[in-house]
């Protein structure tokens, strides 16, 4: 069993830390202040292949596996975990369609997805207790030829800027859940509105936003896979875009433990550095622990993946590792440089309101420990 | 939970419907916009909070210690940030309580008495957990300190009309060297430097203050030359709770969100299974549990029983609930939690661990005062003070 | 179109190297690899000059079994090919070793029009390969590269002297070492990083490139490598502003004749 990167993958991760360096690094606080979505940013990914690595090479993607790709979203992430969140969630909805469209779809959508024109997001969220219940759920009725969709998606990441927009709504109201249908809704689609976008506590320059469908006429063609098959869907997109998240989580992590050491080896109280305290050493080490051990993990789900087989019981395990233990590394590592830790002049305060949005527990009643406790009780 | 007195529970129920009426409709705009909230000073007036620690001799409402942890309980309730402005100022005014004559405590109260405020002045660049470190001078000349020096992260800085600054008067006898004096607004050479914008408490004023020959009166050195870090340290044993109180508003505030969204997501029962019941049982555990340990503080301080240890082991146990409590409450709440005001509680959290001593410097005297004797070999044993 | 072919070295990354502060002796336990700065330059302007020109270029290098681990990072910023000897030898090797050996690979699979350099390695830095190479070729060398273009046969660059500038030009063969301001190496994207491992690599056996055992020895033999550590002169300005704290850093800088 080989832990390593293989020599391809560590000079992915190497381009990308280098282009995270060069690009990602300069704007990263003025991104965080304004949160306006970074255009030319998103354009200089396209240009270096980032904006299509699961993509195959006949529709322009770059073919890359699964473990390069968390490796690009880690380091990445290091810079700005919210221009991670944006290439997650558009290779997210470009994967869905890659994996479960029709030649017809992967035709239409894939090629402009890959080269970063065409953005990407995934709608499967709602206000009411699960997806498909309460007053807002979104509703696909059936139509001779096509379907209508009526209701709201909450808190959809690159609402707004997405294109393209894979919508998760129920046929029958009375099936509830279990007819959950996957479809490919275009943005500029008559009735769909974005709502105002959010104020999210970090990650600025990600928009979140709800989306609004009033009568939404989608062609039998917009539907993404098999009529009331979208629940399987929706499970596999989202332990898929969890194992990335949790390259999201490591990457802010490591950045911050960098820094912190940094700061505690020439920050000197009582005549010495406090790097040579115990109390500041056990916080590095901590945090350094958790972050290498939640790498593993998700390097292993993200092979798993590569290779076809199953994952998601480990992708779970990663989520509900760092449930616990995401946001601990910023609270550690804001601890190490006390004040400094808390004055938005330096970078531990903005990661510390990003990490928090790695690790978010969205569905109720599906926690990634019941997926866990299934597979062994 | 303590049982209350008439009067505890009447002064509690005030600040809870000042708080209602001020306090929480004004919270978001000022952690938005980091502007310091003169109108919560304004409103304050009639109620004389700002006075709450001022003895009855000086026109102060002379609050018990449980009293004044049941306001700022409230205040951190509301807002953290504003109730830093409250705490901090009452910390200042501690070190005029424990080492001021009669008339250095009528002249430091006075402005509290109009709901103006106080600042604590310690900390520099090089002297944070380090305290001992600070730089900034009194030299005796005549009648006459002069100092020089630079204080950074000061809470209320930019807004008080009385601040306690430490200084050395004799850098060659180290922490022996250090006094401490009241300082007036507006002295020549006195100014405010940067402020500083926060992860959170941003409603709460810290800035640098910069003296620069500054002239002071003899009679405003409190105590005598060389007991700064002795008042210091007094004064930061007897403020810990404050912290600790608004550790637990914070905590309350997070896990009473959570439960007012999962009421609103969730209409009727039954509420999603055990696994989000029982975290939010885990909350409801460390928010009582913390009171506890908040309150026990305050009923030794209050009965004049030494308390030191109780009052790092509530600042640090508090605010670790707090920051464990506001963490989990976002993470729990998904996006929602990551859109809404949950958010600012997990952000104010976190400097609860870090100023009026880290939770690393509180362990420090916990550790000390376990280990001060080994409990004897085998029998049962009565935890002991 | 003229033939390219650019010379890299595989060195330690000095960053992942620790000093032992005891005895100045190195740790390279950690060390990654990673290609030599300027030779990085030099197969970046290796990559413009074939992306103006047309054509393409072909990479070489000599160094220990790791050299292996350096291919994909070659291939993925511009070589069609990369050639390369891996050999024990390689540890120990001077100029004059590097030189034998990368004339006897040249002769072998060249000839080439145009051989690109580092001026120096990263880690030795001796600055003498480039030239020690054209002598054993029998061809021009032109060295201390900020500028170079291709026009068909002849080679015109831009020397960077002491004093200013010289401007040179070559017709036919010749070798050329780059200093790093002579281009920014891009960020390798990842379909290129992803298209490496199509592209061709050749290993050249040692043995076959007909040298004599004495060409391998290296006449400099080096007996210690050591680090070096500034010594910081540990001024204090204890001040009680931070007025007169940078007053006090002024005048001492002053003092000093730094400012």
């Amino acid at each position: 069993m080989n832990f390593e990167l293989t020599e391809e993958q560590q000079l992915i991760g190497q381009s990308a830390r280098d282009f995270g360096k060069q690009y990602i690094e300069p704007i990263a606080v003025e991104l965080d202040h304004t949160g306006e979505y970074p255009k030319a940013l998103v354009q200089a990914l396209a240009k270096h292949d980032f904006m299509g690595l699961l993509l195959p090479d006949d529709v322009g993607g770059a073919a890359a596996g699964f473990v390069s790709y968390v490796e690009v979203i880690e380091d990445l992430s290091r810079y700005c975990a919210a221009v991670a969140s944006i290439v997650n969630n558009h290779t997210i909805a470009a994967y869905v369609i890659q994996q479960w469209g029709t030649a017809d779809q992967k035709k239409e959508y894939l090629p402009s997805l890959a080269k970063g024109e065409l953005l990407g997001g995934v709608a499967i969220y709602e206000h009411g207790p699960t997806p498909g219940v309460g007053a807002e759920a979104l509703v696909a009725t059936k139509q001779d030829v096509g379907y209508v969709l009526n209701g709201k998606k909450a808190f959809v990441r690159n609402a707004g800027e997405a294109g393209v927009y894979v919508v998760f709504a129920i046929t029958d109201p009375a099936l509830g859940a279990k007819s959950l249908t996957a479809f490919l809704v275009k943005a500029a689609a008559i009735g769909v509105t974005v709502g105002e976008k959010l104020e999210t506590m970090g990650l600025k320059g990600c928009p979140v936003a709800d989306l609004t469908f009033e009568n939404v006429v989608l062609a039998e063609t917009a539907l993404l896979g098999t009529v009331n098959g979208g629940a399987a869907i929706a499970s596999q997109a989202l332990a898929v875009a969890s194992v990335a998240e949790a390259a999201q989580t490591v990457g802010i992590g490591q950045a911050a433990v960098e820094h912190a050491a940094a700061y505690a080896k020439q920050r000197v109280q009582f005549g010495k550095p406090v790097a040579t305290l115990q109390a500041i050493q056990t916080l590095l080490a901590e945090v350094a622990t958790d972050c290498h051990l939640a790498r593993l993990g998700l390097r292993n789900a993200a092979l798993l993946i590569e290779e076809g087989k199953p994952f998601e019981v480990e992708a779970a395990m990663v989520k509900s590792f760092l449930a616990r233990l995401g946001s601990k590394m910023l609270i550690d590592t804001c601890q190490v440089e006390g004040g400094f830790g808390y004055s938005e002049s330096m970078p531990l305060p903005r990661m510390f309101r990003d990490i928090a949005g790695t690790n978010l527990l969205d569905a109720p009643g599906d926690f990634p420990e019941k997926l866990i406790a299934a597979s062994i009780a | 939970m303590s049982i209350l007195s008439p009067e505890q529970k009447s002064i509690q129920q005030a600040a809870k419907e000042f708080v209602a009426k001020v306090i929480i409709p004004n919270a978001a705009k000022f952690d938005k916009s980091g502007e310091f909230p003169m109108l919560l000073l304004e409103a304050s007036k009639p109620s004389n909070i700002f006075a709450m620690a001022v003895p009855k001799e000086f026109g102060g409402l002379n609050y018990d210690a449980l009293t004044q942890a049941l306001v700022l309980e409230e205040w951190g309730y509301g807002c953290a940030g504003m109730g830093t402005t409250l705490a901090a100022s009452v910390l200042s005014m501690d070190s005029v309580l424990i080492a001021g004559t009669d008339e250095q405590k009528r002249r430091y109260f006075k402005p509290m008495l109009n709901a103006e405020i106080g600042s604590f002045g310690l900390t520099e660049p090089g002297a944070g957990s380090d305290a001992a470190a600070g730089t900034a001078t009194a030299v005796k000349k005549g009648d006459e300190y002069i100092l020089n020096g630079t204080k950074c992260w000061i809470t209320n800085g930019g807004f008080a009309t009385v601040y306690v600054i430490f200084a050395n008067t004799d850098p060659a006898a180290g922490v022996k060297g250090i006094s401490a004096f009241i300082v007036e607004r507006g002295l020549p050479g006195f100014t405010i430097g940067t402020t500083d914008h926060k992860l959170g408490i941003r409603a709460s004023n810290t800035v640098e203050l910069l003296l620069k020959d500054v002239h002071v009166p003899a009679t405003n050195l409190l105590g005598k030359e060389g007991e700064g870090m002795k008042i210091a340290m007094k004064t930061l044993d007897m403020a810990r709770p404050a912290i600790a109180a608004l550790s637990v508003g914070i905590a309350q505030r997070a896990l009473d969100t959570c439960v007012a969204h999962v009421h609103a997501r969730f209409p009727g029962k039954p509420f999603p299974g055990q696994t989000l019941q029982f975290k939010l049982a885990d909350m409801q555990i460390l928010v009582e549990a913390a009171r506890e340990t908040l309150h026990q503080a305050m009923q030794l301080r209050d009965a004049g029983v030494p308390y030191s240890k109780e009052s790092a082991i509530c600042k640090t146990f508090c605010s670790d609930v707090a920051m464990q409590v506001s963490a989990t409450a976002v993470s729990l709440m998904g996006s929602y939690g990551y859109t809404s005001e949950l958010g600012k509680y997990m952000r104010d959290s976190k400097i609860m661990q870090i100023y009026e001593g880290t939770n690393q410097i509180q362990r420090l005297v916990i550790s000390r005062a376990v280990l001060a004797h080994a409990p004897a070999a085998g029998a049962a044993q009565k935890a002991g003070k | 179109m003229p033939k390219c072919l650019v010379c890299y070295k595989w060195t330690l990354d000095e960053q992942d190297i620790k000093i032992k502060p005891e005895d100045l002796s190195l740790d390279a336990s950690r060390a990654k690899g990673k290609i030599s700065d300027f030779d990085r330059n030099a197969i970046e302007e290796a990559a413009l000059l074939v992306e103006k020109n047309g054509g393409a270029v072909d990479a070489l290098t000599y160094g220990t079994a790791t050299v292996k681990q350096s291919l994909k990072d070659a291939l993925s910023r511009g070589p069609a090919k990369v050639y390369w000897i891996a050999d024990a030898s390689a540890e120990s090797a001077d100029a004059a070793v590097t030189a034998n050996v990368l004339a006897a690979a040249i002769r072998k699979i060249g000839p080439y029009d145009l051989i690109l350099c580092g001026e120096g390695s990263s880690d030795m830095f001796n600055q003498q390969t480039a030239a020690r190479l054209a002598a054993l070729l029998g061809i021009p060398c032109l060295t201390f590269l900020q500028k170079l273009s291709g026009e068909g046969a002849v080679v015109s660059a831009t020397r960077k002297l002491e004093d200013g500038t010289e401007e040179v030009s070559v017709t036919g063969p010749v070798v050329v070492s780059v200093l790093s301001e002579i281009n920014k190496p891009r960020i390798p994207t990842m379909k290129q990083v992803l298209g490496a491992s199509k592209k061709p690599n050749e290993e050249i056996k040692i043995a076959d490139l007909g040298l004599k055992p004495e060409d391998l020895v290296p006449k400099a033999t080096r007996s210690t490598v050591k680090g070096f550590v500034m010594q910081r002169k540990n001024v204090m300005f204890k001040e009680s502003s931070a007025a007169d704290n940078v007053a006090k850093l002024k005048a001492g800088l002053a003092s000093e004749g730094l400012i």
